[in-house]
């Protein structure tokens, strides 16, 4: 019984996830074309250095914002504190690469900016006033006021979970709320900071919308035009393999602090409700600017802007099959939300009836698909059927089976199962572990057999963190861009898809149409979930 | 009922690898609405279907090259004859468009056996008539922007765009390497501000007072003044004049929108009738009034708005082969980043 199906199917999904990586690292000491040899190295520092400054900008932003926001909304109640709450994890609805095209629509010459101007004072030049976020300026807002939601989430978590005691501990002691704030808050919800850092740096590096329409060079765009201009898979490989550097030891800081951030959440048995504390006059004034303008930048500003120019070129409008769009979209949730949830169940109970440790091994690399950027899961999977289909398949004499697997909602799926499959494994993970053991051993001592107790017990136990992981890869894949690009079909578009194309042909107006309705329904799935996101009691 | 939808759900995940018979596979990162139109039309006239896998250029390239000789892909249609070009030097195109409809409507240096121009487009300069002076602009050509004259005074986009490659393909072509390396430093000396955004975005710093001069394709500047951009930029457009260098010797920098055919191609037949169909005077008139591209065939005008803003008795570089933007691409890229063209 021990080496069973659970093995089988563990192996088989650690082995699909650690597809790209093994592609990555095999490549890596294969020699790359000397033609470029001497601009090939010039480049290679400008990516490093270009991922970094990006890198440092993100993360200082985000902290900024992520617990400046979460502090505000958990330790006081000021008008419309409630409903910033959940407002403020909206900006998670617009990814960067749209934020890019708000700002660019808006601050660019003869752009919005300019067109307000002009309508409120007249004809002037005002083009040369307005500034410009673009370039390197321009990719670090998109990111962070995409993100910051990350940090915003997990520290109100943390901020929620604190001990009321060592928030009195600070008025004890006569500080004020800055050096409270300063010297007790901040450092105990250090683990949830560290958490939600990581995030947001794992996302920035494995950015490609923003970074690439703002045309900066970082070790991600560098991977995708190492490829593409240089020919040079190899290249793109070695490229890779020092982003993933990187990644790793984001990676396993992330998990490691949140180990810590768990202890720090069950240490105190019983959780009581804090009480927030009330602030009014000018505090509760600049609190609420505060957070109204993070909420205007972060979400209010591009779902405006988008909103602007498809009223203004509504023509755009028509010409979207958008039912189309809508049935891609949901064709491809569906699929890729069954399959990440079919394997992860098995997944889990296997871990859960054998509770072995090599299981516990693969189902921990089996996550890492998540850390990985996906321009490099789809062009590692695409050289990874290239040459399973060169060399095995064709000298076994069947028939190439690159069709089947490249420009095939197959091989999207799969690809999307790489990169998402740490959240559905993590989710019913987490769902699991709500339901004690003893639970399955009453049931086999009243006679269920593990199906019957899988089905009738775990299932109704896990169908809420089931629904929530649903709708968090629906996000996920709605918003989801290079792989989808790379990967998909003929005749086979999705919001993310059209809008991109449209931007990068200089077509931005056409592009605001998909981009104001992936807005909509990503915030749709976002309010619905926000219940789950923001719970202030244990369940 | 619940294992049906499981088969369901399992089948239609290999459906898309199923081809149905009558149609051509084209990898277009031509994104233009009036380009889908045309292919409706294609398909009410012949009954053979278009499909479609639309992306930007390099991405569909890589796809053709990695899936080799399998391909799906029939057709390649991209926007610059450089693209094409490279392709081909890598061996991913095969003859096939020799038919006598494409021989007689394309001119020689603008085809080969393998892809051949569907659409024409000049690289020109635009300048703002306030701050240049006719003096200024006498005789300017191509090789002139490196003049120190310029200094601080002139924005183009950046190096990786193959535009830009493309035109330093053909100075390389014309002058050699070395001349060329020199002129890309001189250019990167003049520019007002380091490269950033689109063609539109070079035609607007100029408009805006950012820039004097400006580098960018011609229907750009159309684009602006048709209002499809909105009144700001239609303004903004009026402010700026085109100049079409080299007019005393080689003539104006041409580019095309090109169509490739792909090796390996499953509907070849299907391939060579829907190139034939887009270089027809209708199609033509089609791309001249909704992409402001000058046409690739004799006795089809281009859009008035090109015609009386941009002008069309210039000298076109009819000389320069449109092969060697492809040949000489990576020589081109490797100048400009020598120079400092970020």
């Amino acid at each position: 019984m021990k080496f069973n199906s659970w093995y089988i199917s563990s192996f088989l999904i650690s082995f699909i996830v650690l597809i790209p990586i093994i592609t990555v690292f095999t490549s890596f000491f294969e020699n790359t074309s000397n033609y470029y040899e001497i601009l090939k190295n010039t480049f290679l520092i400008e990516y490093i250095s270009n991922s970094f400054i990006l890198l440092i900008s993100v993360l200082f932003f985000t902290f900024l914002i992520g617990t400046g926001t979460a502090y505000l909304v958990s330790f006081y109640k000021f008008p419309g504190s409630e409903f910033f709450k959940w407002a403020l994890i909206l900006s998670f609805a617009v990814p960067p690469y749209i934020y890019a095209y708000s700002l660019t629509a808006f601050f660019e010459n003869y752009g919005t900016a300019f067109t307000i101007l002009k309508n409120l004072f007249g004809d002037g030049n005002y083009n040369k006033n307005i500034p410009k976020f673009d370039g390197m300026f321009g990719a670090i807002l998109s990111i962070s006021f995409s993100l910051y939601a990350y940090v915003y989430i997990l520290v109100r978590a943390s901020f929620l979970y604190q001990p009321q005691n060592l928030i009195d501990l600070g008025k004890n002691l006569g500080f004020s709320k800055f050096k409270s704030f300063y010297k007790i808050i901040l450092p105990a919800a250090r683990p949830a900071i560290v958490a939600g850092l990581s995030l947001v740096a794992m996302e920035t590096l494995a950015e490609f919308g923003a970074v690439d329409f703002f045309s900066i060079n970082t070790l991600t765009t560098g991977i995708y035009n190492s490829w593409i201009t240089f020919d040079d898979l190899a290249f793109a490989n070695r490229v890779s393999f020092f982003l993933l550097l990187f990644i790793f030891s984001l990676f396993i800081l992330e998990n490691l602090s949140r180990r810590k951030a768990k202890y720090h959440f069950n240490s105190k048995g019983g959780f009581k409700q804090k009480e927030k504390i009330r602030i009014s006059g000018s505090e509760a004034y600049l609190a609420f600017i505060f957070c109204f303008l993070i909420f205007f930048i972060s979400f209010l500003f591009p779902l405006s802007q988008m909103l602007y120019w498809t009223l203004k070129f509504p023509e755009n409008l028509f010409d979207l099959p958008i039912i189309n769009l809508i049935l891609n979209t949901l064709y491809l949730v569906i699929l890729s939300s069954f399959v990440l949830i079919i394997f992860s169940l098995i997944s889990n109970y296997g871990n859960r009836v054998s509770s072995n440790k090599t299981l516990n091994v693969l189902s921990t690399l089996s996550i890492s698909g998540y850390a990985i950027p996906g321009v490099i899961c789809a062009i590692a999977f695409i050289t990874f059927i290239a040459w399973f289909d060169n060399s095995i398949i064709k000298s076994l004499g069947f028939n190439s089976i690159k069709k089947i697997f490249i420009g095939s909602i197959l091989g999207l799926v799969l690809v999307y199962f790489v990169r998402f499959y740490s959240l559905a494994f993590n989710g019913i993970k987490s769902g699991y572990e709500k339901i004690n053991i003893s639970v399955d051993e009453s049931a086999y001592l009243l006679g269920y057999s593990k199906r019957k107790t899988f089905m009738n017990i775990h299932i109704p136990f896990l169908r809420n963190s089931l629904l929530f992981i649903v709708i968090l890869i629906s996000l996920e894949i709605i918003r989801e861009l290079p792989i989808t690009l790379i990967l998909r079909p003929f005749n086979f578009e999705t919001f993310a898809t059209t809008a991109y194309i449209s931007a990068s042909e200089d077509l931005l107006e056409a592009a605001a149409v998909p981009s104001l309705f992936l807005i909509l329904i990503a915030s749709l799935f976002i309010i619905i979930t926000s219940k789950y996101i923001l719970r202030e009691n244990n369940e | 009922m619940k294992k049906i939808t499981i088969l369901t759900l399992i089948t239609s995940l290999f459906v898309s690898t199923i081809s149905i018979a009558d149609e051509v596979n084209v990898f277009n990162a031509r994104h233009y609405k009036a380009d889908g139109e045309l292919y409706s039309k294609f398909t009410n006239m012949t009954g053979i279907k278009v499909n479609l896998i639309n992306g930007k250029s390099g991405a569909l390239e890589k796809r053709i090259i990695e899936e080799g000789a399998d391909s799906s892909a029939d057709l390649y249609i991209t926007a610059d004859a450089g693209r094409c070009g490279a392709m081909d030097a890598k061996g991913h195109l095969q003859s096939g468009l020799t038919s006598a409809a494409i021989k007689s409507a394309v001119p020689k240096s603008f085809r080969t056996s393998k892809w051949v121009g569907i659409a024409k487009r000049a690289r020109i300069i635009y300048y703002s008539p306030e701050r240049v002076t006719g003096a200024e602009l006498s005789g300017m050509s191509y090789e002139g922007l490196a003049d120190p004259k310029w200094k601080g005074r002139l924005v183009i986009r950046k190096s990786s765009n193959i535009y830009n490659k493309s035109l330093v393909a053909s100075l390389i072509e014309n002058n050699g390497k070395k001349a060329t390396a020199e002129w890309a430093k001189g250019v990167v000396a003049n520019m007002a501000r380091d490269s950033k955004g689109n063609d539109r975005a070079q035609i607007m710093a100029v408009a805006a007072g950012e820039a004097d001069i400006a580098v960018a394709n011609t229907y750009y500047l159309a684009l602006m003044l048709s209002g499809k951009k909105g009144a700001e930029q239609q303004e903004a457009a009026k402010k700026v004049k085109a100049f079409f260098p080299n007019q005393n010797d080689r003539g104006t920098h041409m580019n095309v929108s090109c169509a490739a055919l792909v090796k390996g191609a499953p509907n070849k037949a299907n391939a060579v009738k829907l190139v034939e169909f887009l270089l027809t005077p209708q199609s033509q008139e089609h791309f001249t009034n909704n992409t402001f591209e000058f046409p690739m065939i004799d006795g089809v005008s281009p859009s008035p708005l090109v015609v009386n803003n941009l002008g069309l008795d210039f000298k076109q570089d009819m000389k320069t082969k449109l092969a060697s933007y492809g040949k000489n691409q990576a020589a081109a890229l490797e100048t400009m980043t020598a120079a400092g063209w970020k």
